[in-house]
């Protein structure tokens, strides 16, 4: 990264630390709770912007996923014991097994055709849990106990949940940001941009894609590992095909390419369809689409890129001076 | 092998259903390129409007003649609106906004007529017929006939005359389409128009087996979609038959394999979408695409 | 049937790729447009085409095009071939040539012009049925050029016929044009990087360079004037 760039990050970075401690400053209990899960989700649309944004592979999956991800959570709380923060590794683990045995088949797939397989997996997940009711108790679902609260917080569980969920994005923030800078981002944007002149510089298609897959599915089940701390208890209500489709959505609002767009698009999945609600409760659902459809419009390239138009558009008037090539993928 | 039959039957009439959503998305595929994963929700709109007009005593012919004229304009507006505006944007931008379609449409006819269950006049009479003792409703035939008549009017409509070609082009390739005097624009907005008709009528089909609700599309979604990929993409034929493929491979595996049973059903049209793209992607009926680097 | 360019300019965006091109060419006349890669050629036959936004003129037949929207071009008998062919490559041969003549009402005259550019080609005769996409790029080539008189134009313009093809193909190409231009007056306007073999064919030419015009005259000049092929056109 340039000097430039490096700035931009560390402003960013600032910026998003500010919001960061104001929010709990500002906000009660019960929001604060809701913007963990928010976070939660965030992990899992930030490993779909690895998967769809820099190696252009549509994944109507996620969802699913980030269920694997909070049900072996569960389980090994639940039944087995485990301290819930120490379930999480494995989490994020399995979740990319099961993320690579669907990139298995997805190598041979393209675009569209993905789209429509990994859609299936995700209508079907719902069933599979209530098929597989004896571990992960059917339609009862399963509770998850919070990790205990360092002493001066027991008194704002929130809070401390708060706390867990943000540590965990950052560190997946963090760990994926460092994954994008040199060759791995590079041959990720190569082979979603050309995938055939990728093969003839010698980048390994199947390799990246693979690997793509399954940063994406340890991703997707940190998150729901995250989420189903956070909530403290999961049923196969939670993980319906809708939510992937959600999260899909909440990608591309924040931006498909952009690590901050990820917080954003959760953020809108949790709070925008409420406060739709909020306004008419049977309006809802339909001021949530125009609201979609109307954000795609004005920001095609999600709430970011259009923030980042924005900006450089204010900039390059401002300092018209300095040239500055300013690259599309702008990281954090 | 009498439950064999009635399970086939039983699976070609859900497969009806499928089929008709399947033909929807294939239409407005081959005339714009895009898939709209809020077709089946456009369609329900326009049904519940035939609904409302028959609960003002209108008859229902006179009823689904107006839901066929609501919806062309209902799919010409959604183009020129929303559509037409992002032309150039990029695929997942696209696909977002036909997913915030579904959810707009899904939204207005919750807000418009509440989310219960209604009973919706169906367009054949009652009953059915016994075949080899096996029961063959009657509905199940005529729905099956319509999307026939259908499909081969739309195959044909795109082989075979000029409107089918412009159509096909302009989804081809808009700047190509414009050097040869094609109005790109109009085409597109036809073929919008054109799907949202074959919506409404599939939602009038599928409505007095399904009960008519704000989600009655929502379920079927995956298996419009896997049912147009099996026949192929660019086939009105196609959609039909992956339909009913997707609906007999569904009843048959239910039934006779048990580690899927019923609850799992989904499980098999998921692995017949996955052979056929590992197979022969462009589908039973899809014609094979010239490949250019 | 004249075109007339007076101070075309084109930007995209800020830059500004064609700075005030004014040339003109008559009825019946066959004139080429030179220039090496990048010169500004192809922006300008697409400002002609109503694909690109343009200050300055453009007039067809003293009818000012600006207002007029692109894919209405053809109805006024303006031909555009694009670079690489613009072949409808997953339709057929024959579907290629149905889209050529769209904008033709008469049903019986799509009839005998299909049949007139099937003997003319009888390649593309051969492979009617087939998948345009398939064939080689001579073939294309030809295949679009029928596509393009489907409509009876009035003016054909053409930009890099020889893209891609051997030398022979493409004189052949040429040729055919000339015919077009000798036997059935129609007009034309080549766009080309190959200087030799068009001036060879051409009856006047424009040299373009960075978005200018900087050099004309009858092609038999051209083809003798050293100093102009090696400064504009890297002809060594």
């Amino acid at each position: 990264m340039n000097d430039d760039g490096f700035r931009a990050a560390a402003i960013k970075f600032g910026l998003f630390a500010i919001v960061a401690i104001l929010i709990p400053i500002f906000a009660p209990g019960y929001a604060l709770q809701r913007v963990a899960i928010a976070i939660a989700y965030a992990i899992a649309i930030l490993g779909l912007n690895l998967l769809m944004g820099f190696a252009g592979q549509i994944c109507l999956a996620q969802g699913t996923l980030f269920g694997v991800g909070a049900y072996v959570t569960a389980i090994l709380n639940a039944t087995y014991g485990i301290s819930p923060l120490v379930t999480l590794p494995a989490s994020a683990a399995v979740a990319a097994v099961i993320g690579l045995v669907i990139g298995l088949p997805a190598l041979r797939l393209q675009g569209l055709q993905l789209a429509i397989v990994t859609f299936g997996i995700a209508a079907a997940f719902p069933q599979l849990l209530l098929k597989m009711g004896s571990l992960t108790g059917g339609v009862s679902g399963l509770p998850i106990e919070a990790p205990e609260a360092p002493r001066f917080l027991s008194d704002s569980p929130e809070l401390w949940l708060y706390i867990i969920s943000l540590t965990c994005t950052g560190v997946a923030a963090l760990l994926v940001s460092l994954m994008l800078f040199g060759d791995n981002g590079r041959s990720l944007r190569a082979q979603r941009d050309n995938p055939q002149i990728a093969q003839a510089l010698g980048i390994n298609l199947t390799r990246t894609r693979l690997w793509a897959f399954a940063a994406s599915s340890a991703l997707a089940g940190l998150g729901g590992g995250v989420f189903g701390i956070i909530s403290g208890f999961i049923s196969p209500e939670s993980f319906l095909a809708i939510l992937s489709i959600n999260i899909v959505i909440g990608s591309i609002v924040g931006g498909a390419t952009s690590i901050v767009g990820a917080f954003l698009g959760g953020l809108f999945m949790v709070f925008v369809p409420t406060w739709a609600s909020d306004i008419n409760l049977s309006l809802g659902n339909l001021i949530y689409g125009l609201a979609l459809i109307l954000i795609m419009m004005i920001a095609r390239n999600g709430v970011t890129g259009f923030i980042e138009k924005w900006l450089s558009m204010t900039f390059r008037r401002m300092a018209s001076s300095r040239r500055q090539i300013e690259t599309r993928e702008e990281l954090i | 092998m009498s439950l064999f039959f009635q399970l086939v039957v039983s699976g070609l009439t859900t497969g009806a259903i499928y089929a008709a959503l399947a033909l929807a998305l294939v239409l407005i595929f081959r005339a714009t390129n895009v898939v709209n994963f809020g077709q089946g929700e456009m369609a329900t709109f326009s049904a519940y409007v035939a609904w409302q007009l028959t609960q003002w005593g209108a008859p229902l012919w006179l009823a689904v003649l107006a839901s066929l004229i609501v919806a062309f304009s209902i799919g010409i507006v959604t183009f020129r609106l929303i559509i037409r505006p992002m032309m150039s944007a990029p695929v997942e931008a696209v696909v977002v906004i036909t997913l915030g379609i579904l959810v707009l449409f899904q939204a207005a006819c919750m807000w418009i007529w509440g989310a219960e269950q209604l009973s919706f006049p169906s367009l054949f009479p009652d009953g059915g017929f016994d075949i080899g003792g096996v029961r063959v409703l009657s509905s199940a035939i005529g729905t099956l006939t319509i999307l026939l008549v259908i499909a081969l009017a739309m195959g044909f409509i795109f082989r075979f005359t000029r409107l089918g070609l412009s159509m096909r082009a302009a989804a081809f390739d808009h700047a190509r389409s414009v050097l040869v005097g094609v109005n790109v624009e109009r085409m597109l907005m036809l073929g919008w128009g054109f799907a949202a008709v074959i919506g409404v009528l599939a939602a009038i089909l599928i409505a007095p087996r399904l009960f008519l609700s704000p989600t009655m599309m929502t379920p079927i979604l995956f298996y419009g979609l896997a049912a147009a990929t099996l026949g192929g993409w660019d086939s009105p034929l196609g959609a039909i038959v992956g339909g009913l493929a997707v609906g007999v491979a569904e009843s048959l595996g239910a039934s006779y394999l048990s580690f899927i049973g019923a609850d799992m059903r989904i499980a098999v049209p998921i692995a017949l979408t996955l052979v056929i793209l590992l197979v022969k992607p462009v589908g039973l009926f899809g014609s094979y695409k010239v490949t250019k680097l | 049937m004249t075109l007339d360019l007076k101070k075309l300019s084109v930007f995209y965006g800020k830059t500004q790729a064609l700075f005030d091109c004014s040339f003109s060419v008559g009825e019946g006349e066959f004139v080429a447009l030179l220039g090496s890669n990048g010169a500004g050629k192809t922006t300008l036959l697409r400002a002609v085409s109503g694909l690109l936004p343009f200050k300055g003129s453009v007039a067809f037949s003293g009818k000012a095009l600006d207002k007029i929207v692109a894919q209405k071009r053809l109805a006024l008998g303006i031909a555009h071939i694009p670079q690489g062919r613009g072949t409808f490559s997953e339709f057929t041969v024959d579907e290629n040539l149905s889209l050529g003549a769209t904008i033709v009402s008469n049903r019986s005259q799509v009839r005998e012009d299909k049949e007139r550019w099937y003997e003319t080609f009888p390649r593309l005769r051969e492979r009617r049925n087939q998948l345009a996409g398939n064939l080689s790029g001579g073939e294309q080539q030809m295949l679009a050029v029928a596509r393009a008189l489907m409509s009876r134009p009035k003016l054909l313009m053409c930009d890099e016929p020889s893209l891609g093809l051997a030398p022979s193909i493409t004189q052949e190409i040429l040729a055919i044009f000339k015919t077009l231009n000798k036997d059935h007056g129609m007009t034309l306007l080549v766009v080309e990087q190959n200087v030799d073999i068009t001036l060879q064919y051409a009856d006047r030419a424009f040299v373009i360079e960075a978005g200018q015009i900087v050099a004309s005259g009858a092609a038999n000049e051209l083809i003798g004037n050293e100093d102009i092929k090696k400064s504009y056109l890297g002809v060594a």
